[in-house]
């Protein structure tokens, strides 16, 4: 026997290559997978805060997606997507991560609501066989709210819809619409309350969900043109009879925001006051340091207790917990909450 | 800035063809490297960029006065002394909230009239990890191990960015000799590197980001509302997703370094696989595993001073090990729990030696008892490590042990399939795809980048939106 036939064959070695074919790779790499991934890429800066870096990710992106939709690549993209469970045509905002799921609508079957409203009322007393509907509605200020309304509501006298998303707000319309998620959220949950936390993000321009400038930030028609989106988000929040607890937005560590949230607060406490069951809750006193300015701490009698997430915007799970308790308080207050849906 | 971001691929791309360009001018090489990891660190916050070269100030100039003393007792007094320097700021941005709240419920409940300011410190990324290479520095010298570094060496090696936010916890004799030799530009294993980092995306993009996202996140955010199974099931998602996520980032870190031609030590070896849990200890985060050795378990006695002073020594490091990951009691019991752990383990070992106790059969099904009772003590403990609470912790096993009735909603196939791949690839060989690796290596630069854009589409297609942080990057 011939020693061709009793010799494995060689293994083939790892070919290395100098480092300007390696920049061919890298390049290429990035740019099948710019071209690939283009048209989510120009859906993403779109949802950008105005501005420089993302009027040039658009002026190179938009030429790129031209190309894939006219080479059908945009159609494969879209099919791949779909392939691994992505809707490619939903919002870009919102991510729906920690998004409850709300009922189905049921096919020509009228919600039964309650009764419109006219004056403020009071929230229904809860049964065992028809819970509270409670749904958690903003950004991720809301999100954290929905986590601990989870643990603060009690699960036999409440249902927790939490539907806080984040990085959106009411400002980016073309982002994430929260006046047709609000109508949505009406519809199919039918919430009694509805806590809201929404504003941390809108300090820029208002843009309409067709993508144009409604409003530029800065200027006098923004504040006006905002308390009208605060309002209109409130009345349809309320449009079947649900109550609105609208949380206030809490100092941050940032001072230079201090000003520009505090004009948002007197507009949510603007709109809270002429709506019938609308309250508001003034999380930014309410958690100031004694001086008034920001504080990670919160003295509760003898105990003192971190509440605040280290970024000086959040706050930890102790502070959604004590925020979310305060807020359902306020609701007992305002509208009569039956205190054991959620006293220890 | 992140890993797998567009900001950092630009980033990487002047800095790969800088690295090579400069390569044969070491001064000009080491000045641009230094820039581009201030850079990279500073894009986070440009305020943390003074803080890095603040633990470079003081490592280096107490590894200058260390290496000046002769007599042992100054040397060990000066190495004592740069040690607390270099970890002060890690010990007041890390710990200070942690010790003032502390304190001040303390003396309020002692009626004490001690109230330290309530601060709270926002931990700069990656500080923990820097401050303990720059104590590894500092010991070496006193040790004799490693001479002291020019400046500049020691400055980019305590800012080189591959490692610079969640490790590997590289020591100067392992890095600064690589940072003067000319690395060769003709012999790139691109593939290699490539096939590192397009893993370590996998695993975070894929796997961590979708586990936390279905099952881990709703389930200790409140488990109260789920039941056993789902509880059970997020348990073993959090072991994988833990795994994916900081073995992913240390792929893709290893992956980076390779093609800037540095070898990174490993920092994972299939841990899930261990049948101990000493044995776990060498699979998971040896990078910290070794230092946590070299550096206080060694220093402390090791196992030189008895059987009692082991045990301590044992429970000493792992407490200090789970307090590095954070300032809460739960990471405190989760170090204790490990501490335990390998104390009982120690103990049987010591009583096998004396016959006391009879060493089991060597049987597959031995092993594999071996391997779940092991697999199930780490999980045990990451449920400490993961809940934002030892009540939270407890309440969660409580559920898990009493077999409570509730929604298996959670519990999907997608969800299964994830935890099968995380567990699967703790038993493959220790380099997978070898033949695959060796046929890539083949093509031509321009179908191999074409392959890897369409690999690197499905990777960030198959994840969920968003850019989800690195899990170590908090520590």
């Amino acid at each position: 026997m011939s020693d061709e036939f009793t010799t494995p064959p060689p293994k083939r070695r790892r070919r290395v290559m100098p480092a300007g074919r390696a920049l061919v790779v890298i390049l290429v790499t990035l740019l099948v997978w710019a071209v690939l991934y283009a048209p989510e890429l120009k859906r993403s800066s779109e949802a950008a805060p105005v501005g420089a870096r993302r009027t040039v990710s658009l002026a190179i992106l938009n030429p790129l997606v031209w190309v894939t939709d006219h080479t059908g690549l945009t159609a494969a993209a879209n099919a791949a997507s779909r392939a691994a469970g992505r809707d490619p045509n939903a919002e870009v905002g919102g991510v729906d991560l920690g998004v409850d799921a709300l009922p189905s609508p049921v096919p020509g079957e009228q919600q039964e609501h309650h009764q419109k409203i006219v004056k403020d009322t009071d929230i229904r007393e809860p049964t065992p066989d028809k819970q509270l509907r409670i749904a958690i509605v903003g950004d991720s200020l809301a999100q954290g709210v929905g986590f601990a309304a989870d643990s603060v509501f009690k699960p036999f006298w409440a249902e927790v819809f939490k539907q806080g998303r984040i990085s959106t707000g009411l400002a980016r319309t073309d982002y994430f619409n929260w006046m047709t998620q609000m109508h949505t959220i009406v519809d199919r949950a039918d919430p009694d309350l509805i806590l809201v936390m929404i504003g941390e993000n809108d300090n820029q321009a208002l843009i309409n969900p067709d993508g144009t400038v409604e409003q530029d930030i800065g200027t006098f028609d923004w504040a006006e043109q905002y308390q009208q989106r605060v309002q209109r988000f409130a009345k349809i929040a309320t449009s079947e009879g649900g109550h609105v607890v609208w949380i206030g937005l809490p100092n941050v560590s940032d001072k230079s925001r201090w000003d520009f949230i505090q004009k948002q607060n007197a507009i949510f406490q603007s709109v809270a006051d002429e709506l019938p069951n609308v309250s508001y809750f003034d999380s930014w006193n309410t958690f100031a340091a004694p001086g008034g300015g920001y504080s990670a701490f919160y003295r509760d009698g003898t105990q003192v207790s971190e509440i605040r997430a280290p970024d000086g915007v959040h706050f930890n799970t102790d502070g959604y917990t004590l925020l979310t308790e305060k807020a359902a308080q306020l609701a007992t207050k305002d509208f009569n909450l039956d205190p054991k849906t959620y006293a220890p | 800035m992140l890993f797998p971001t567009v900001d950092f691929a630009l980033f990487f791309c002047l800095v790969f063809l800088g690295h090579w360009v400069l390569n044969h001018n070491a001064r000009a090489w080491k000045a641009f490297m230094i820039a581009a990891s201030y850079i990279f660190y500073g894009w986070w916050n440009p305020r943390y960029i003074f803080l890095l070269a603040g633990v470079t100030v003081v490592a280096q100039s107490s590894a200058i006065v260390v290496s000046r003393q002769e007599d042992q007792r100054r040397r060990m007094s000066a190495m004592a002394i740069g040690i607390a320097a270099v970890i002060g700021p890690l010990l007041f941005f890390k710990y200070y909230g942690f010790f003032a709240v502390n304190v001040t419920n303390g003396a309020t409940a002692l009626h004490a009239a001690l109230a330290p300011p309530l601060i709270q410190v926002a931990l700069p990324v990656g500080v923990s990890f820097y401050t303990f290479m720059a104590i590894s520095y500092v010991v070496d010298v006193y040790r004799r191990e490693f001479p002291v570094a020019s400046w500049v060496d020691t400055t980019l090696y305590l800012s080189f960015f591959p490692h610079l936010v969640a490790g590997p916890i590289v020591r100067p004799g392992e890095l600064v000799p690589q940072l003067d030799i000319q690395r060769d530009p003709r012999h790139l294993d691109i593939v290699g590197a490539g096939w590192l980092i397009l893993g370590g995306l996998f695993k975070k993009v894929v796997i961590a980001n979708y586990l936390a996202a279905a099952i881990v996140d709703p389930v200790f955010g409140e488990p109260a509302r789920h039941g056993s199974l789902e509880i059970l099931v997020a348990i073993v998602a959090y072991a994988v997703q833990i795994y994916c996520d900081f073995s992913g980032y240390t792929d893709i870190a290893i992956g980076v370094a390779k093609m800037l031609g540095f070898q990174f030590p490993q920092n994972f070896d299939r841990p899930y696989s261990a049948q101990s849990i000493q044995n776990f200890w060498r699979r998971w985060h040896m990078t910290l595993s070794r230092w946590l050795r070299d550096y206080l378990y060694i220093p402390l006695g090791g196992n030189r001073k008895g059987t009692v002073r082991t045990y301590e020594n044992l429970m000493i490091t792992m407490l200090l090990g789970g307090l590095w990951h954070g300032a809460a009691w739960h990471f405190v019991v989760w170090g204790g729990l490990h501490g335990l752990y390998l104390v009982v383990g120690h103990w049987k070992a010591a009583l096998r030696a004396r016959g006391v106790l009879a060493t089991p059969p060597d049987t597959p099904w031995v092993h594999a008892l071996q391997w779940l009772s092991t697999f199930a003590l780490v999980c045990v403990g990451w449920v400490f490590f993961r809940a934002d609470s030892v009540g939270t912790a407890l309440s969660m096993l409580g559920r898990l042990v009493t077999f409570q009735s509730g929604p298996t909603s959670l519990v999907t196939v997608p969800v299964l399939l994830a935890i099968a791949i995380g567990m699967t690839v703790q038993f493959v060989p220790r380099s997978p795809g070898a033949a695959v690796r060796s046929a890539i290596s083949q093509l031509h630069p321009v179908p191999m980048g074409i392959a890897a854009g369409f690999a690197l589409f499905a990777i960030t297609t198959l994840g969920p939106r968003g850019v989800a942080p690195f899990i170590y990057f908090q520590f």
